[in-house]
């Protein structure tokens, strides 16, 4: 590895380890220590090509570092150090070592330069995750974390006999612009992995499955790296691929329509990450020189947004035990803190001026715009006022104000732990500095910025665009009461349809194992290993034992021969070596 | 926070708040209006943006348009009890 640079990823992923050894405030230090550290190696990175290692005649790169890797590898580290923040007070070494594991991997996808060293740390990143849900231990998160686990082994799967079909077929591992592959069988198995991390519809019921059923602290960690890094890698090998606009934009809906019916305050919250990445995949795919920068601007926002609001769901399922929306209710009363930083993210998510998401969205849909994508434009619109229906209206109005449904005293609700509100207040006060100073962000995104957020146009018809969906939820407030349901995804099919389907070929299979595999069975094996069996046994018993009874019964009497010889009487071995000499004259006067 | 809980507890703190929500939203509609013609229009990149208070209309209609369609194929197709998948 050249010297001079550290991976940031390696750091976090082998530093964890030092954690079980340490205790007290110490492991608290270095817990936040890790990260931080992280973080300024990542600041500290200079643009180039480093730690270039050489495995089986192959040049594998850990570290492209230039200004794509670096802004998702600085957000990625920054969301770590916030993450540990929150999870400071888990007395759980193994959480701790997951996470970081996790981050560090994200970490390890974003700065590979080759497909195999992407490989390594995707996977990693995928085992990280599934343990960071069944590290709840509920029941429902060990059957949660085994779908999960089950859909990321198909995604590595796709991925790896892509990364081997293109290999094979260009001689190189370098991670580049796939276009010029477009519509080839790797190109189209590369693509498939990415856009399941990046839970685009019809490949994303993994998410909500999964992160309503992580621990309180995993699921913030969760919503960070998966689908960001996939976003990343999105940008590296298939910006401009026009698919990506279509598919996108549905996503953004997508996870609108869904966030309408959910009942599970961190489900909702996890279709509303499928709806924002719906802009950053519609993003990538629009390509322009804006639109990258929009989805690099709001994957950076959306990190620490999410971040926010799925620890302001956590709280309240921590201190209350509550996870559905029609349980909760007058939360404002005991957790007015959770509450204003909650908002915080939700303005942000809503793009509301002065909030993060306000200078990172507009973006993406102003280069939909630029592109002349009429109906991507509009699409994106409406997502946006569907994402401040759910996000900024209908989850906080349900679980703070609205209905106090009745509780027993323990799931009232109080303050979480001060470290927890620090996390929150460290996101809330990153989205606020992102939104107010966009200068701060801008420099630094992968293309130079011609872009100026704060127009008077879009700064009305935001507002009026917010201020009228707000009106229609008023309106149409009765109609939205949570409903205790669940609604079906395409994990219907691993669900519900992978059950049938064994259920009806149980039978058949049955039959075919008992009938025709039984009889293939019969005839190529057992006969097959019985006859040889058998033969063995006669060769043993015929040969082997016959030998050895020979070769015992000479060695009997070839014995007895010689106890006649060695009578113990000294007359009788002169006698023998009188004789001896005897013989010895006479064969030499023969030989004579 | 005592002062929300004041606000919100107080039925005539409560209409005032509403009457408040409703005065910004005509704010809006005006300045959304009005400040294009005295400052002249941004950069639109659609004519249908340079329409009246046009932010307005189309987020009223989104969020109705939201809540209706997904409730109705909520309710004719997704929506499931809750025990749906143990069963």
């Amino acid at each position: 590895m050249t010297l001079g640079w550290i991976h940031p990823g390696l750091v976090l992923i082998l530093g964890a380890w030092v954690l079980p050894l340490l205790r007290g405030r110490i492991k608290r230090a270095a817990m936040l220590l890790l990260p931080a550290a992280a973080l300024v190696l990542c600041l500290a990175s200079t643009p180039g090509t480093h730690g270039v290692v050489r495995v089986l005649g192959q040049e594998l790169v850990l570290g492209r570092v230039d200004a794509t890797s670096l802004v998702f590898a600085c957000v990625f580290s920054l969301m770590a150090c916030i993450g540990m923040v929150f999870a400071l007070r888990v007395e759980d070494d193994s959480r701790h070592i997951t996470a970081l594991t996790y981050a560090g991997s994200a970490l390890g996808v974003t700065f590979a330069g080759d497909l195999l060293t992407l490989y390594v740390f995707w996977e990693v990143m995928a085992i990280a995750s599934t343990l960071l849900v069944w590290q709840s231990r509920e029941p429902s998160a060990v059957a949660a974390g085994f779908r999960y686990l089950l859909v990321h082994v198909v995604g590595g799967l796709a991925l790896l006999a892509g990364i081997v079909l293109h290999w094979s077929r260009t001689g190189s591992l370098a991670f580049e612009d796939m276009g010029a592959f477009s519509g080839g069988a790797a190109w189209s198995l590369i693509l498939v992995a990415f856009l399941l991390n990046a839970a685009v519809p019809p490949l994303g019921a993994w998410l909500p499955d999964a992160y309503a059923e992580a621990t309180v602290t995993g699921a913030v960690f969760m919503t960070a790296f998966t689908t960001k890094s996939a976003v990343y890698v999105l940008i590296r090998g298939f910006a401009g691929t026009e698919l990506l606009v279509w598919l996108g934009a549905a996503m953004a809906i997508y996870g609108v329509v869904y966030a309408v019916l959910e009942n599970d305050a961190r489900r909702l919250l996890a279709y509303h990450i499928i709806s924002q990445v719906g802009y950053m995949v519609c993003g990538v795919g629009i390509g322009t020189e804006l639109a990258i920068n929009g989805t690099t601007a709001h994957a950076f926002a959306h990190i620490l947004y999410k971040a926010l609001l799925f620890m302001g769901a956590g709280a309240v399922l921590q201190t209350t035990g509550l996870r559905k929306l029609s349980e909760m209710g007058g939360l404002y009363r005991t957790m007015p803190k959770t509450l204003g930083l909650y908002m915080v993210g939700a303005f942000a998510i809503s793009a509301v001026p002065l909030f993060s998401g306000f200078v990172s969205k507009s973006m993406v849909v102003s280069a939909a715009g630029e592109t002349h994508r009429t109906a991507v434009f509009l699409m994106l619109t409406l997502a946006s006022a569907g994402t401040f229906l759910h996000t900024g209206l209908k989850l906080p109005y349900y679980m703070f104000f609205g209905r106090e449904a009745h509780r027993p005293p323990d799931r009232r609700g109080r303050e979480p732990p001060a470290n927890m509100l620090a996390a929150m207040a460290l996101a809330a006060l990153a989205c606020i500095l992102l939104g107010v100073f966009p200068g701060l962000l801008y420099p630094h995104l992968p293309n130079p910025v011609d872009y100026a957020p704060y127009t008077l146009q879009h700064v009305t018809s935001t507002l009026g665009l917010l201020g009228f969906t707000a009106l229609g939820f008023f309106l149409l407030l009765e109609h939205l009461d949570p409903e205790p349901t669940i609604s079906l995804d395409t994990d219907w099919f691993y669900r519900r349809g992978a059950a049938a389907f064994v259920k009806r070929i149980q039978r058949p299979l049955a039959r075919l194992e008992s009938g025709t595999v039984g009889e293939i069975y019969e005839f190529v094996i057992r006969r097959p290993v019985l006859g040889a069996a058998t033969l063995l046994r006669r060769f043993d018993s015929v040969v082997v034992d016959s030998a050895l009874v020979g070769a015992g019964r000479s060695t009997r009497s070839l014995s007895r021969l010689l106890k006649t010889a060695a009578s113990g009487h000294a007359q009788h071995y002169g006698l023998l070596m009188a004789a001896g000499l005897l013989a010895l004259v006479a064969l030499a006067m023969l030989a004579r | 926070m005592s002062f929300l809980e004041r606000m919100l507890a107080d039925p005539v703190r409560r209409s005032r708040l509403k009457r408040w929500f409703h005065v910004g939203l005509v704010v809006v509609v005006i300045a959304e209006i009005a400040l294009p013609l005295v400052f002249g229009g941004g950069a639109a990149h659609f004519s249908f943006e340079n329409f009246p208070a046009w932010g307005s209309i189309y987020g009223f209609v989104s969020c109705v348009a939201i809540i209706v369609v997904s409730k109705l194929i909520g309710k004719a197709w997704l929506m499931r009890r809750e025990d749906h998948d143990d069963s």
